[in-house]
C-alpha cells in the first residue's frame, strides 16, 4: 500500500531549519495495522500528514499503491483523500455547527453521492458506532467518547482503504480510551483496513501487530509484522 | 441540500458576527442611498427651476440686452427714467413694458432661427411687466397722505404665440379651469391667468382683467410650477406687441424679446447655439446647461455639498464598511482554520470551501443591503424633513420679475427701472430614493460581502491542509 523512501520533512523556524522527519524508509502493506509511538514533538503527526497527503516531504518519495504522492498534483491528492483515506483526529475536529448526521454527511459530499444514498450510509455509519439515536445532536451535546465515535464514523462512512488515526484516545478518559481502541480494533478486522495509528501511549501502541518508534524525527520499527 | 444546510447553520451559529458585518455594510449603503437621494433631489430642484424658466421642451432661449442707457441729463436720458408729475387729481397709470435687462429682437429672427440646421421649432415671445400705479394729487403729495397704490404694483405678463404654445414658459402651464389659447385667439383680448394670482385677485374664467390699460377676458386658470416665479398672466403675442411700450416706442409691433428654440436632438444644442450666435450677433444665447451653471444661491451650495462632500463621505463610509467586513471575515476565517483543514482532509476541494465562504458573505451582504436600503429611506426622509428651504438665484435669465426702485422726491414720484436683473426663487428640497439607487446599493452591499468573502476565501484556499490542522510534531 505505502512505500516511503528516504522521506525527510523540514520546517523553517526563526531559530533555523528543523527536521521533523528524517530519512524514513518504510513499507506498509494492505490491511496492516501499524502503530507509531513516540513522545510529543518527535514527528509522529508529520509522518501521518505525509501518509495522508496533507503535507509533502522536503525530500524522498512516498508511493501509495501505484501513485507517487510526492509528484502528484494537489487536485489528485484531494481526490485520493476523498475516496480512499479516512482521518481520525485527537481533538475530533467535528464541525461545531453541524449535527452528528451532517458531520458524517460532510465526508460524502466530495464523492457526489445522491442525497438519499448519503442519508442511508450516514445512518448505517452512526449505527456502526452506536450513535444512531444522536443523529440530530450537535457535537457540543455529545460526550468526548461519543464525539470520537462520531469522528470514527465520519472516517469510515466513505469506505476507505486506509485509516489514519492521530492520537485517537489522547483526549479521552481511561474507560472511554479502551472503548475506542476496541472499536477501532474491531473495525480494522471487519473492514480489512490499513490502519496507521499514532500515539504517545505505549500500552495502546503495543495493541498493534507492528509498532514503530519515532525519536527525533527518525523511525525505528520495534515490533515488526507480528501478526495477531 | 447540504450546501444550503451548512450555509444556514453557519449563519445561525455566527449570527452576532454576521449582524456586525451586515450593520457595517448597512451604514455604508445607507449613506450612499441617502447622499444619492439628496443629490437627486438637488438635481430635481435645479431642473424644476430651469424648467419654469424655460418651459418643458425648450432647449435654447435667445434674448438680447437693451441699448446702453445714456448718462443722466444727456439727451434721451428721460426715456430710461419715467417721471410722473402730480396733477390736481390722483391719476391711475397702467403700463405694459419690458422688464429690465431685456432688449428687442425682430420677429423675423424667429423664422430665420427656425430655418437653421438642427432646429426642430422656434417661437417668439414677449416677456413683459404690467405696472399699475396711482399718481397722487398735488394736495395728497403735500399732505403726505398718498393713495394706496402710490408705490405701484407689477405683475409679470408673457405674450405667447398661440400657434406655438408648446415652447417657452407657457409649455409648463396646466389648465385648471377654462381653456388654453387656440390659434383663433391670436388677435383677441383674452388671457390665461396663474391660479395663485387668480385666487388673490378673485378672478375666474370669464372675469375681466386690466392689462396695459386694456380689459382682457380671462379664458383659463393655469396651474404652474411655482419654483421659477412664472408669469401671472399670459396674453396673445400680437396683443402684447400692440399694447406694450419700450422707451420711446408706442408699441412693439414686429418685435419680440425672447425666442424659444427646440433643438432636433440634445447633441445638436451646441451647434445650434453657435449658428444662432453667428446669425444674431450680440444676442444672448442661453441653453439649460449654461443657465444651470449660472444658478447661484443656497441651491448651488447644496448641489456642491451633495455632489462633492456628500459623495466623498459616502465613498469613505463605503470603503470603511468594506474594510470592516473584510477584516471581520478574515478574523472569522482565522478562527475557522481548523474547520477548513478538516474539510480538506475529508477531500473537500479548496474551491468548494471558498464558494461556501462566499455564499456566507453574500448572504451577509444581502442582509446589509436590505438594512442599508431601509436606513437610506430613513436618511432620505430625514433630509426631506430637516432640509432648510433653499433658494436659487439666476443671473440675467429671461422672464425675471422687474426689480424697481420707487422713490418720492420733490419732483413727484419717480420709478426707476433697474438695469440687470437677478431672480431668486425658493426651492423645496426633496430626496427621492430611486430604483436605480436601490439596485446600486444592493449590488454594492453584495459586492462588499463578496470582497470580504473572497479575501477570507483566498486565505482559506492558500492554507495547506497540514498547516490548517496544526503542525503538531
Amino acid at each position: 500500500m505505502y512505500a516511503l523512501t528516504g522521506v525527510t520533512r523540514t520546517f523553517r523556524k526563526h531559530s533555523g531549519t528543523i527536521a521533523a522527519v528524517q530519512d524514513i524508509d518504510l513499507v506498509i502493506d494492505d490491511g496492516e495495522w501499524l502503530a507509531i509511538q513516540g513522545r510529543t514533538g518527535h514527528g509522529k503527526t508529520t509522518v501521518l500528514n505525509l501518509l495522508g497527503g496533507l503535507d509533502r516531504p522536503t525530500s524522498g518519495t512516498i508511493r501509495f499503491d501505484d501513485h507517487d504522492l510526492t509528484a502528484m498534483p494537489e487536485s489528485q491528492i484531494t481526490r485520493i483523500r476523498a475516496t480512499t483515506i479516512g482521518f481520525i483526529f485527537q481533538t475530533f475536529n467535528l464541525i461545531p455547527t453541524l449535527t452528528a448526521a451532517e458531520n458524517i454527511e460532510a465526508a460524502l459530499i466530495p464523492l457526489h453521492i445522491a442525497a438519499a444514498e448519503r442519508r442511508e450510509r450516514t445512518a448505517a455509519a452512526l449505527d456502526d458506532v452506536g450513535l444512531l439515536d444522536r443523529a440530530r445532536h450537535l457535537p457540543s451535546e455529545l460526550s468526548g467518547g461519543q464525539q470520537q465515535r462520531l469522528g470514527i464514523a465520519r472516517a469510515l462512512v466513505k469506505r476507505p482503504a486506509v485509516l489514519l488515526a492521530d492520537e485517537p484516545t489522547g483526549n479521552l478518559d481511561e474507560d472511554t480510551r479502551d472503548e475506542i481502541i476496541t472499536l477501532l480494533e474491531n473495525l480494522w478486522h471487519e473492514h480489512k483496513l490499513t490502519l496507521v495509528l499514532v500515539t504517545h501511549d505505549t500500552a495502546l501502541a503495543y495493541r498493534a501487530p507492528r509498532v514503530g518508534i519515532m525519536r527525533n524525527g527518525r523511525l525505528s520499527i520495534r515490533q515488526d509484522r507480528a501478526m495477531t | 441540500m447540504f450546501f444550503v444546510t451548512y450555509l444556514r447553520r453557519e449563519l445561525q451559529h455566527r449570527l452576532r458576527q454576521a449582524v456586525v458585518i451586515a450593520s457595517g455594510l448597512a451604514v455604508g449603503i445607507g449613506l450612499v442611498v441617502t447622499v444619492t437621494a439628496a443629490s437627486a433631489g438637488v438635481r430635481q430642484a435645479q431642473a424644476a427651476v430651469l424648467k419654469t424658466l424655460y418651459g418643458i421642451g425648450t432647449d435654447i432661449v435667445i434674448t438680447t440686452a437693451p441699448p446702453a442707457p445714456p448718462k443722466p441729463g444727456s439727451p434721451g436720458a428721460d426715456r430710461y427714467q419715467q417721471t410722473f408729475t402730480p396733477g390736481k387729481k390722483p391719476r391711475n397709470v397702467n403700463e405694459l413694458g419690458l422688464p429690465p435687462g431685456l432688449g428687442l429682437l425682430d420677429s423675423s429672427s424667429v423664422l430665420k432661427v427656425a430655418r437653421l440646421g438642427g432646429v426642430a421649432a422656434a417661437a417668439g415671445g414677449l416677456i413683459l411687466a404690467d405696472t399699475t400705479l396711482t399718481i397722487p394729487s398735488i394736495a395728497q403729495e403735500q399732505s403726505g397722505h398718498l393713495p394706496a397704490n402710490a408705490t405701484g404694483a407689477t405683475i409679470p405678463v408673457d405674450g405667447v404665440d398661440p400657434s406655438h404654445t408648446g415652447l417657452g414658459p407657457f409649455a409648463s402651464v396646466v389648465i385648471k379651469s377654462g381653456r388654453s389659447f387656440t390659434v383663433a385667439d391670436a388677435g383677441r383680448d383674452v388671457a390665461v391667468v396663474d391660479s395663485g394670482y387668480a385666487a388673490a385677485s378673485k378672478l375666474t374664467a370669464g372675469s375681466a382683467i386690466d392689462i396695459g390699460g386694456h380689459a382682457f377676458t380671462v379664458i383659463g386658470i393655469a396651474l404652474q410650477p411655482q419654483g421659477g416665479s412664472p408669469a401671472d398672466a399670459y396674453i396673445p403675442l400680437a396683443r402684447a406687441q400692440a399694447l406694450a411700450r419700450f422707451q420711446a416706442s408706442p408699441d412693439l409691433d414686429g418685435k419680440v424679446d425672447a425666442i424659444y428654440v427646440k433643438a432636433a436632438s440634445a447633441a445638436a444644442i451646441p451647434a445650434v447655439q453657435d449658428e444662432v450666435a453667428a446669425l444674431l450677433p450680440g444676442a444672448t444665447v442661453t441653453s439649460s446647461a449654461s443657465l444651470a451653471s449660472a444658478v447661484s444661491g443656497s441651491l448651488a451650495s447644496a448641489t456642491t455639498l451633495a455632489e462633492d462632500l456628500g459623495r466623498w463621505v459616502a465613498a469613505a463610509a463605503l470603503v470603511a464598511a468594506f474594510a470592516l467586513a473584510s477584516l471581520l471575515t478574515m478574523a472569522a476565517v482565522a478562527r475557522r482554520v481548523r474547520e477548513f483543514g478538516t474539510l480538506k482532509a475529508l477531500g473537500w476541494r479548496s474551491r468548494r470551501i471558498v464558494v461556501q465562504l462566499l455564499a456566507e458573505s453574500a448572504m451577509t451582504g444581502l442582509a446589509g443591503a436590505a438594512a442599508g436600503v431601509a436606513l437610506g429611506f430613513g436618511g432620505a426622509a430625514l433630509v426631506r424633513a430637516l432640509a432648510p428651504e433653499l433658494s436659487a438665484t439666476v443671473a440675467n435669465n429671461p422672464g425675471s420679475a422687474p426689480p424697481q426702485n420707487v422713490s418720492l422726491g420733490s419732483g413727484g414720484i419717480q420709478r426707476h427701472i433697474a438695469q440687470g436683473a437677478l431672480r431668486t426663487v425658493p426651492v423645496h428640497l426633496t430626496a427621492p430614493v430611486t430604483l436605480t439607487a436601490i439596485a446600486v446599493a444592493v449590488a454594492l452591499a453584495i459586492a462588499g460581502g463578496l470582497i470580504a468573502g473572497a479575501s477570507g476565501g483566498w486565505r482559506a484556499a492558500r492554507l495547506r491542509p497540514a498547516e490548517a490542522l496544526g503542525r503538531i510534531g
